[in-house]
């Protein structure tokens, strides 16, 4: 990939599924690939529902951040997908803690189905972001 | 961080969470979605797909007008819509709204919005 241009693989988040880094660096911005709520040791989804999923969630990008030299409050916009309307509250309630002024913008919506391995508990959140670094 | 690089202003609806209506970085405005709430009571508009969507464009306008941009300097809009049947509507009300030189756009059906909102839509706009 040209010089000017780094993807992004952290020991601290969970590992990607598929062809892609944790996160791609150009310039002062880094944009960062949507994250469920795994832990990033085994890769299993964490319990505790919405408000367990999002925690972690929120959690890994902060990890990712770090590791491209930015961090949550730097984040200028997010991006949600969730898979039930019943979870907006709590899904609000941990955004609130995690996130704090400056806040980015937000954009989210419901989608039919996230990405999920049989046997486990269903993808009920993913967050992706764009931030600025340094 | 030196100034402050969030907007949110009264001229469009209260933000119903944890995030402001808009916040700039190198040269960019990115506006958070915009649903077709009245920005005066809250409320969504009446009329159905037509007068939500027009008004979601009227809070975009807003923000992005405080923000120091305009609809023309849109680079990249983004649409949230819940019901195929309304696409044609959605498309008629975009080509009267925007002009050229027109942004990117990316458009799908969503499952679901928040509060049964019909369509939102977001922006990332220039600051020249």
């Amino acid at each position: 990939m040209p010089a000017a241009h780094r993807g992004i693989v952290s020991r601290r988040g969970p590992q990607p599924t598929g062809s892609y880094p944790h996160a791609h660096v150009h310039g002062d911005m880094v944009w960062v690939t949507a994250q469920a709520g795994r832990d990033p040791g085994s890769g299993e989804l964490v319990e505790g529902g919405m408000a367990g999923q999002m925690d972690r969630a929120i959690s890994n990008l902060e990890a990712i951040l770090e590791e491209c030299g930015s961090s949550l409050d730097r984040v200028v916009r997010t991006q949600i997908m969730y898979t039930d309307p019943s979870d907006v509250a709590a899904m609000d309630e941990v955004y609130a803690r995690r996130f704090t002024a400056p806040l980015p913008v937000r954009t989210s919506w419901g989608v039919k189905f996230l990405a999920a391995e049989p046997g486990i508990e269903l993808v009920r959140v993913q967050i992706d972001c764009v931030a600025a670094v340094g | 961080m030196s100034s402050d690089p969030t907007i949110t202003i009264k001229e469009a609806p209260e933000p119903r969470g944890p995030y402001v209506h808009a916040r700039q970085h190198g040269g960019l405005v990115y506006v958070t979605a915009q649903i077709g709430r009245d920005p005066h009571t809250g409320d969504f508009v009446k009329g159905g797909f037509e007068a939500e969507f027009n008004q979601a464009i009227d809070n975009l306008e807003a923000i992005l007008k405080a923000a120091g941009s305009s609809l023309d300097r849109v680079v990249k809009a983004q649409i949230e819509f819940v019901e195929e049947k309304d696409l044609d509507a959605m498309n008629r009300i975009y080509g009267e709204r925007f002009h050229d030189p027109l942004p990117a756009r990316t458009s799908f059906g969503a499952a679901f919005l928040w509060k049964g909102a019909k369509v939102q839509i977001d922006c990332i706009a220039t600051l020249d």
